[in-house]
């Protein structure tokens, strides 16, 4: 036990008792005062099933999350793919060192920079009208689901790129080769070789775009505009005025899904996957 | 390696990692807590960015040795939910109007002060030292800064007529074109009043009701929801906003960044007002630093200088005097500097509500998917 000692507290410390605190929160209420009354009920449970807007409002994050990780996955796969199979390890690097060179400046400076590209008087109007596709300023890529969806993918993107990579690197290219000497067409070699050994690759990427989107606060609220809210600025909404009850059930409503998930994906992902190729 | 190696090593670096652990923790205690000497020390205070500026900071530092530990103010609610918690850990609290008496006093979390004793107060308007709000027999409640009504700016060149109430925000004309401050009990109190109801932070739930209509109209008209001030100037700036909600001198921040000539005015219907306080936290640990900072921080100088810099009336009467004395007499007569009492009293002040629940459900109702 002892050489779990330190997890199990960190694990205990740092996230069991917060997580059961606001587990009890969410079974509270909250007074006129601000106070949160410890007396047990299912009432902001039965508001959010009771209130289809929250229910509309997590099934759109599902989707929006489920839209930027298939996106991510997708141009994922193919600059890594190009990275591991056609391009030198040192000069693959150095591609790397350049898609994560973004992370180091601020989240909140990246997504406000959107703006400058997306807004009427962006880039993207820019070029389309200088190119005459269009008459006047569009008000399509910002302000809505569409520049939520694309700031997304864009912010999100090199997570899915280092973690394919990652799968990529490891897998040896000539199997492709034999595969079709053996007569699998190209699509058959890459769904019945490739895609199976790198597979362990493929849902840890999609774990780590997908989950955190589940919680995105910050993307939504700069460049998704009154129509663009996902659920997690409704919770941030009951926490900013300190009605931490409320929040803490849609907050957990939240985990649940998170929770049903991974439990989804972790039948996909065997652990031996992770550790069988060092 | 042997397993022992392996053990001992593991030990070694528990042992490090514990010690550098307590050393750092140790390190903030010692910062949070700081002795507090006769020559000074270090407070700790919580408030909104535009309360000080960092030169001025600096020189009382230099000169009294007193440091302002900050941490920043988001809102009424949220800092009143962490004073709750928190306590004593802070020693000076900036909260809205009726926050102080009706959330802060009536927890028992500030300490009431004599305001008249303060030699720096002196300089305030005579008003701002008998605000009803913040009297009680024990003493005032809060030291006044600043305040401003909610208004409505529009770029003339594209908003047609001369819009005086709040009904041009749910004109289906402007789709997409308005953007107002993401505090969704605020919205909600703007439809209230909109809809004529002077309580807009404590509504029945046949109002509720009304408010409800007037934000589904409100909803296709918002662009988006700016995170701060700025962000609505430069939507205002860059003409992709028509219209706005916002404090007194939007006018100026817009021309200033190159934007449009765009005026502003106070809802024929009413509006609703901030005026804002630092409060001394009661059972602060450093709570003897904070008249001697404010007798420096409060000066008319450094208001006046906080005027130019932030761009929104404040309650100290010697700062006026000083901005005339500058040639600043029509910016400060614009911003309504001296129109104080005049304007809060038409005006409903923030506050605590008892709807504060049910109108973030109705925003989230209203805005969610």
């Amino acid at each position: 036990m002892a050489p779990f000692a330190p997890a199990a507290f960190v694990l205990v410390g740092l996230f069991f008792v917060p997580l059961t605190v606001m587990l009890a929160y969410s079974f509270w209420t909250t007074d006129a005062s601000l106070h949160v009354v410890p007396v047990w009920t299912l009432q902001n449970y039965e508001h959010f099933f009771q209130n289809a807007t929250y229910v509309r409002t997590l099934l759109k994050t599902l989707l929006m999350g489920v839209a930027v990780t298939a996106t991510c996955l997708v141009m994922a796969f193919a600059v890594a793919y190009f990275l591991a199979r056609y391009i030198s390890r040192r000069w693959a690097r150095l591609a790397l060192l350049i898609i994560i060179v973004p992370f180091w400046s601020s989240y909140l400076l990246r997504v406000y920079s959107w703006q400058a590209i997306l807004g009427e008087k962006g880039v993207i109007n820019d070029v389309l009208m200088g190119l005459g596709v269009l008459s006047e300023p569009s008000r399509l890529f910002i302000y809505n689901d569409i520049g939520t969806y694309i700031v997304l993918t864009y912010v999100y993107l090199p997570f899915a790129i280092l973690v394919l990579y990652s799968a990529l690197d490891r897998f040896d290219f000539t199997q492709l080769t034999a595969a079709q000497d053996l007569g699998a067409r190209p699509d058959q070699a890459f769904r019945h070789v490739l895609v199976p050994q790198i597979r362990a690759g493929i849902i840890t990427a999609a774990i780590l775009v997908l989950i955190p989107i589940l919680g995105e606060y910050l993307t939504p609220s700069i460049v998704g505009g009154a129509s663009g809210l996902l659920i997690a600025n409704l919770i941030s909404n009951f926490f900013t005025n300190a009605l931490f009850s409320e929040g803490a059930a849609i907050g957990f409503m939240i985990v649940a899904l998170v929770t049903l998930l991974l439990i989804a994906f972790r039948r996909y992902l065997r652990v031996e996957d992770v550790y069988a190729r060092g | 390696m042997s397993v022992m190696d392996n053990q001992l090593s593991r030990r070694r670096f528990l042992q490090a990692t514990a010690a550098v652990g307590a050393a750092v923790g140790l390190g903030g205690i010692t910062a949070a807590c700081s002795a507090v000497g006769t020559q000074g020390g270090t407070f700790n205070w919580m408030t909104w960015s535009d309360h000080y500026i960092d030169t001025q900071l600096k020189a009382i530092e230099d000169s009294d040795k007193i440091i302002a530990n900050i941490t920043p103010l988001e809102g009424n609610a949220e800092g009143f939910a962490k004073l709750k918690e928190v306590k004593g850990q802070l020693d000076m609290m900036s909260a809205d109007a009726l926050w102080v008496r009706d959330a802060y006093n009536k927890e028992g979390l500030i300490e009431p002060f004599d305001i008249e004793a303060l030699t720096v107060a002196k300089d305030l308007y005579p008003f701002a030292r008998k605000f009803e709000i913040w009297t009680t027999p024990e003493g005032y409640l809060g030291y006044p800064i600043g305040w401003s009504p909610i208004m409505i700016y529009y770029d003339p060149a594209k908003v047609s007529g001369s819009p005086d109430s709040w009904e041009v925000l749910l004109d289906p004309q402007y789709k997409g074109r308005i953007v107002v401050e993401h505090q969704p009990e605020e919205i909600v109190a703007y439809m209230a009043r909109a809809a004529g109801f002077d309580t807009p932070y404590s509504l029945s739930d046949d109002q509720l009701a009304t408010v409800r209509d007037l934000l589904l109209k409100l909803k296709p008209n918002i662009l988006k929801f700016a995170g701060q001030a700025t962000d609505t100037v430069n939507s205002l700036v860059s003409g992709e906003a028509w219209l706005a909600t916002g404090n007194i001198g939007n006018e100026d921040r817009v021309k200033d960044a190159n934007g449009p000539e765009i005026k502003g005015y106070v809802p024929k219907e009413g509006t609703v007002a901030w005026q804002d306080s630092e409060m001394i936290v009661k059972g602060g640990a450093n709570e003897k630093l904070i008249k001697p900072f404010w007798e420096k921080a409060e000066v008319a100088e450094n208001i006046a200088a906080n005027f130019n810099a932030y761009g929104r009336p404040l309650f100290n009467e010697k700062a006026y005097k000083l901005l005339v004395d500058a040639g600043q007499k029509d910016k400060a007569d614009r911003y309504h500097y001296n129109d104080a009492e005049e304007i809060l009293s038409k005006a409903v002040l923030k506050g605590p509500g008892t709807s504060i629940d049910k109108s973030i459900q109705l925003f989230n109702e209203v805005f969610g998917a």
